[in-house]
């Protein structure tokens, strides 16, 4: 078989990786990519046994001696940006065992869908403040103009950063997660560092403003944890940058990218219509069929077998997520969209000790969202394809332009 | 082979063949039960394979961990027969278990 073109950065790739996925879930064996030393795994049953596996670990640092850690941190150009050290490459994701465990044990509770549940009343009044805003418009980009400002506004009141202030939060996690991805430019490091000094300095006067005044937000309870030493000022300014981030890219490219699903798909679209309790299969198609958050890696502590074969301790595996919830051998019909699938075994929130924390507020916001949207408008169409971003990490349309119709 | 009863919250009963090394979640996952999402795919995670295990059998089940202890504060109408299904390693001895599934996880 000849090699697959994997090339995660081209225009190829951007406009449709499953095509790529698929030659690569094909092969025999996991597939080594070279540029960042990995083994990129894409079928089902091979990315989940990782992603269970206690000896995978998203960090190793722990594991290496300083000098080794200086040295890994320098092939990752994850070097020469000490606020990024400190706050980014430092937080509940890449921690593991004890630290991450408690650190997730203090901020979970405010992410169970019980609690979650709670927020579907501020959501409803912010997507329709949104769209009363859209009101003379028949035409709009679906990202940009609207979905794009949900998911930061309602994160932001979840930890109690104020309104006025989310767009700028937005900005500055867009800038540090571009680093993120595996073309890692000079500029972006620079700006990726920038914006985490800037953030940084942001949360510390949020901090001393909820110290000061506590209020029901989650920035109080931690600055409560944090007073009390069950986390140290750096582990909250790290693990509130981190659910800010997490709680913007992501849901905003689901959300581009559902709507272009339910657009491209126009009978799945109607039967959503016609029985609006299908939104959450929907919503969780939506994360199956394009995953946001597409590519995540894992660690081997031990000489492990993946697939098969033996690898070393100190393999790096890649979990192509998006991969994954195409693989004909776990989804019928994997490639087509569908509204009413069940069970859905997806893992575009990963799984493991790493699952997606806020997953139930990404739902709840693309519940409301998508409802909203269809009893507004009897018709919704593509006014032009969109073209999405590029990269293997993220996985989103950057512009959807839409025509609505209303009654 | 154990058989492990799942009586769904609608008096819907399946009973199911277990492995030994299996969780009780792979056993209902495999047996379709919908209500058990196990989202995290069974790391004590997510708190969604909640399950209440029948009276006769709580004692007999080797009693939560800490990490499971500490989820179950989360579950949804928890009550002292509650357990996270993905904990509960199957052996022989679980012949004849009898699990009853919640409505929903959420």
């Amino acid at each position: 078989m000849t090699r697959p073109d994997f090339d995660p950065l081209s225009a190829r790739f951007a406009q449709d990786p499953h095509a790529v996925y698929a030659e690569l879930r094909a092969l025999d064996a996991p597939y080594y990519y070279e540029d960042v030393d990995t083994w990129m795994l894409t079928k089902a049953a091979e990315v989940e046994a990782v992603a269970l596996n206690k000896t995978m670990v998203r960090n190793r640092d722990h594991l290496l001696s300083e000098a080794e850690r200086k040295a890994e941190q320098r092939k990752l150009n994850w070097h020469d940006m000490p606020h990024h050290e400190r706050f980014v490459q430092t937080n509940l994701l890449e921690s593991e065992g004890e630290t991450h465990a408690r650190l997730r044990k203090l901020v979970f509770r405010e992410f169970t869908a019980a609690m979650i549940a709670r927020q579907r009343d501020t959501i409803q009044a912010f997507v329709d403040h949104l769209l009363d805003g859209l009101a003379d418009r028949d035409t709009f980009d679906f990202v940009e103009d609207f979905a794009a400002h949900v998911p930061g506004h309602i994160i932001g009141r979840v930890i109690g950063v104020p309104d006025v202030d989310c767009p700028q939060l937005r900005v500055w996690s867009e800038q540090v997660v571009r680093f993120f991805d595996v073309g890692r430019g000079e500029a972006d490091k620079q700006l990726a560092e920038q914006a985490t000094k800037e953030f940084y300095e942001y949360l510390l006067t949020l901090v001393a403003a909820r110290r000061k005044a506590p209020r029901e937000d989650l920035m109080s309870r931690m600055v409560e944890h944090c007073d009390a030493g069950r986390m140290s000022e750096d582990e909250l300014v790290a693990t509130t940058m981190l659910i800010l981030m997490a709680g913007h890219g992501s849901t905003i490219d689901v959300l581009g990218s559902g709507m272009h699903a339910l657009l491209r798909f126009p009978d799945q679209h109607q039967k959503l219509r016609d029985d609006p309790t299908l939104i959450n299969l929907a919503v969780q198609e939506m994360f199956r069929f394009e995953s946001p958050l597409p590519y995540f890696h894992r660690f081997a502590t031990e000489d492990t077998e993946v697939a098969g074969r033996m690898f070393e301790a100190g393999t790096r595996f890649g979990l192509l997520y998006g991969a994954a919830n195409r693989d004909p051998a776990r989804f019928e019909k994997a490639d087509q969209f569908d509204v009413t699938r069940s069970p859905n075994r997806h893992l575009a929130f990963g799984g493991g000790t790493h699952f997606c924390l806020g997953n139930h507020l990404a739902r709840l916001d693309m519940d409301v969202i998508f409802t909203t949207l269809n009893q507004r408008f009897p018709r919704i169409e593509l006014v032009q394809e969109p073209t999405y971003k590029p990269g293997l990490s993220v996985r989103g349309p950057i512009a959807l332009e839409i025509a609505v119709r209303r009654p | 082979m154990t058989k492990i009863t799942f009586i769904e919250a609608d008096g819907t009963t399946v009973e199911a063949k277990a492995e030994p090394g299996m969780s009780v979640m792979q056993v209902a996952v495999n047996a379709g039960i919908a209500a058990i999402a196990a989202e995290c795919g069974g790391a004590c995670a997510c708190g969604t394979c909640h399950c209440y295990v029948a009276d006769e059998w709580v004692d007999k089940l080797t009693p939560p961990e800490d990490d499971e202890t500490d989820m179950l504060d989360f579950v949804i109408d928890p009550t002292p027969s509650s357990r996270l299904s993905c904990q509960i390693a199957v052996t022989p001895e679980m012949d004849g278990l009898v699990i009853n599934v919640p409505s929903s996880q959420t």
